[in-house]
């Protein structure tokens, strides 16, 4: 047994014996609760390794799904310009400020070599008689090569080619092209996709870290039989639940803080509503370590509840609109994201950072549905523990 | 030596019997590594028919030719998911946020375009991010070329777009995203099947019996890493019919095997890895968390959300080092283009990260029976 600790200090037994007479007071509640925090939280911190990772899961999440949004958001594209006359260079203009467009000039040998390999994704071409047939009001072809490799990308570009076509002539040629759109924004300013995106990877980063904390902590009581002792002892089953609920809420505080401070120091989102950031982010953790304790107590088995916690909040993610409103999404979609907490999570986060209003609910509506949610898990768990006992 | 061979293989195969029949025993286990992948293909599936196509409110207040003529051309781009509405019933689906914005084709329009006086098109964008605010800040100048492209000789717009694509077909964001989800399911398959059978013989003490006995820890790996193999490529091939089934992905003819072979060597090179992983770490729980982690940072690495080519050349250089980024493009090239382009190359990098995989995991198991 060199190396295992004693059974009273596993379970924390030895804080919860208590004479007959205490056993309902609510000091040897508390004291359950304590004990129970407690041991959870040194035994998570004996494995260093694991810890540290589901910490920084959440921080790695966002720096991958970040870089390759930033990157995305502009078309590599070349240009080849055999005009460099006045207007073939307001065309150029156009087409960098078209928001769609990473440019850069070169040849057509370097441009076709480029493409070829996969470093650029476009090729534009503005022949050599642009200006004089422009100004002639003669058809001109601006060649237009594409890597299509995915509709999704390659329509952006075959819609920010005309975009720039159009803004060119309604620079150039104002008395020509007369039709332009007027755009009236609801928001002063436009928000980024990787500010945006952030916010949400904080509310998976809160998920992943809570399961992790509480799921594995349940299982392991289930897997190391040390179950028994505590649903045979004195205290009573949400007391047991309570404790090691707090632990795990403790250990995913370090993860929740860590994606905080990358949110605002490094990628520069500064809370909107930070009472709304600190509540919030408490109760989504309630939720989500309510609903790790669950998954524990259901499976046993610390394997599983691992690979899950990871496996289901990745689809979870892409599902609960973490990308925009959902109702802009499919109707399927949109069913699917509102039964589960993740999605009012994302909307209330999006309001505590950037004070997005994102669906009709209201911050109230929201918050009573994330506490409907919770409340649910935490009967549901204790109900759970207390039918365990049965069967074990 | 032929009896040596026979006895090594004799070891690989009782290994790898011992290690199925330990992974057959955990359906959850199994069902944990499919259920992820199952579930992100499916919210692909379920999300991919909006992406590209916002939802406006069409407001039509003009009476005339011209504004019936770019009414029509916005309902036909097929950008948009239109409502058509009055100015108050605009109001509220985008306050509802029904729609992402009310495209306005103000009353006199038609006057004003005749009259060649300056005429808008009012687009009021709920500009909450740019992914949806882009795609409308496109979209309504391309239908407002596409009003012009319609007068024929007559439209002032000159310049128009000459396209070639560089592929023979396009292919839709759902198709392109199943191929490196295929990926993902493979590596978390390989990583933690292998990883985990290697892992639980030290969490169970049983490392001693197999590194004691007269086992190589060669045979001892490739039996492991062969189990390992077995699953994920079973549980690969399995999504891949699936999707071939739904129409998602439609190798044809040779090319299936090309398929058949990519999948082998990833399901190989993930397999491989998870049991080095799963020797160095020796316990479940880090092998589990690690795994997952790494199968993660593969996937995004490899282009698994975007397309490599959109990214930064820095990026681009990145995903270079990284092993599945071969075997999506040998995927995509088989599935999508009946294609063999630089299939030696992409065979070559997968058989060798395998075998390094295979050679790591040999030599944390041989640092584990030295200590």
């Amino acid at each position: 047994m060199l190396g295992e600790p004693a059974v009273e200090e596993r379970t924390g037994a030895a804080d919860m014996q208590a004479p007959p007479s205490l056993a309902q007071g609510p000091l040897y509640t508390l004291r359950v609760i304590r004990a129970c925090m407690k041991k959870d939280i040194r035994t998570a911190l004996t494995e260093r390794v694991f810890t540290i990772i589901s910490v920084f899961v959440p921080v790695n999440v966002l720096i991958l799904m970040s870089l390759f949004v930033l990157g995305g958001s502009h078309a590599p594209t070349a240009v080849v310009m055999y005009d460099t006359g006045p207007l073939a260079r307001q065309f150029y203009t156009a087409m960098n400020n078209a928001h769609s467009f990473s440019l850069q000039k070169t040849s057509a040998a370097q441009a076709e070599q480029m493409i070829r390999a996969g470093q650029i994704v476009a090729v534009v071409t503005i022949p050599a008689d642009f200006d004089a047939r422009v100004r002639a009001n003669q058809p001109v072809q601006v060649g237009v090569q594409i890597n299509n490799l995915n509709t999704d990308f390659t329509n952006d570009i075959r819609r920010a080619v005309p975009l720039s076509i159009t803004t060119f002539y309604a620079k150039a040629f104002p008395d020509v092209v007369t039709i332009t759109p007027a755009e009236h924004d609801f928001y002063s300013q436009d928000t980024d996709y990787v500010p945006y995106l952030a916010v949400s990877i904080l509310v998976v980063g809160l998920m992943i870290g809570g399961l992790l904390q509480s799921g594995t902590a349940s299982a392991r009581e289930w897997e190391h039989e040390t179950i028994k002792e505590l649903l045979l002892s004195p205290a009573s089953r949400w007391a047991i639940v309570a404790g090691k609920m707090l632990a795990a809420c403790v250990m995913s505080l370090a993860s929740t803080v860590v994606v905080l401070l990358v949110l605002i120091f490094i990628i520069g989102v500064y809370p909107a509503h930070w009472d709304e950031v600190i509540g919030f982010n408490l109760l989504f953790l309630l939720i989500f370590i309510a609903f790790g304790t669950l998954l524990g107590t259901l499976l046993k088995n610390r394997q599983p509840v691992t690979a899950l916690s990871f496996g289901i909040a990745i689809p979870l993610f892409f599902l609960s609109g973490a990308f925009g409103p959902i109702s802009f999404d499919t109707p399927a979609t949109q069913f699917l994201a509102q039964l589960f907490p993740v999605y009012y999570a994302i909307v209330l986060e999006q309001h505590a950072f950037h004070n997005f209003r994102l669906n009709t609910l209201g911050t109230g509506g929201n918050v009573l549905v994330i506490c409907a949610y919770a409340l649910g898990l935490l009967l549901l768990t204790t109900w759970t523990l207390r039918r365990a006992t049965v069967s074990h | 030596m032929f009896s040596s061979l026979s006895t090594f293989i004799r070891n690989v195969l009782t290994i790898f019997w011992k290690d199925l029949r330990v992974w057959l025993r955990q359906p959850s286990t199994v069902a944990a590594t499919i259920v992820p992948p199952l579930a992100f293909l499916l919210v692909e599936a379920l999300g991919a028919a909006a992406v590209g196509r916002s939802p406006v409110a069409l407001v039509v207040q003009d009476t005339g030719v011209k504004g019936a003529q770019m009414a029509q051309i916005i309902h036909n781009a097929d950008v948009f998911r239109i409502t058509d509405a009055n100015a108050q019933q605009a109001r509220v689906l985008i306050n509802n946020l029904d729609v992402v914005a009310i495209i306005t084709i103000p009353p006199g329009f038609t006057r004003r375009v005749d009259a060649h006086e300056p005429a808008t098109i009012d687009v009021t964008v709920n500009n909450l991010n740019l992914d949806f605010t882009n795609d409308i800040r496109r979209s309504v100048p391309d239908a407002i070329t596409q009003f012009y492209q319609a007068q024929g000789s007559a439209s002032p717009i000159k310049v128009t777009m000459n396209e070639q694509d560089l592929r023979s077909q396009d292919v839709s964001l759902l198709q392109f995203s199943v191929l490196p989800t295929i990926g993902l399911l493979l590596m978390i398959g390989g990583l933690i099947t292998g990883g985990l059978a290697t892992a639980r013989e030290w969490e169970a003490q049983t490392i001693k019996e197999l590194l004691l006995s007269p086992a190589t820890s060669g045979a001892i790996i490739v039996g492991k890493v062969l189990a390992g193999f077995l699953t994920t490529f079973t549980l690969g091939l399995l999504v891949f019919l699936l999707a071939d089934l739904l129409g998602w992905t439609r190798p044809q003819g040779v090319y299936w095997l090309t398929t058949l072979l990519i999948i082998a060597l990833v399901s190989l090179f993930s397999s491989g890895l998870g049991v080095a992983i799963g020797a160095l770490l020796r316990r479940i729980q880090p092998v589990i968390a690690i795994s997952i982690n790494v199968a993660l940072y593969l996937f995004f690495l490899a282009g698994g959300i975007a397309v490599l080519a959109f990214e930064p050349l820095w990026l681009q250089n990145i995903a270079a080092f990284i092993p599945l980024t071969y075997g999506n493009h040998a995927l995509q090239m088989a599935v999508f283009y009946a294609s063999a382009d630089q299939l030696g190359r992409d065979i070559t990098v997968l058989s060798l990260s395998a075998l390094s995989a295979l050679a790591l995991g040999i030599l944390s198991m041989r640092r584990g029976l030295v200590r």
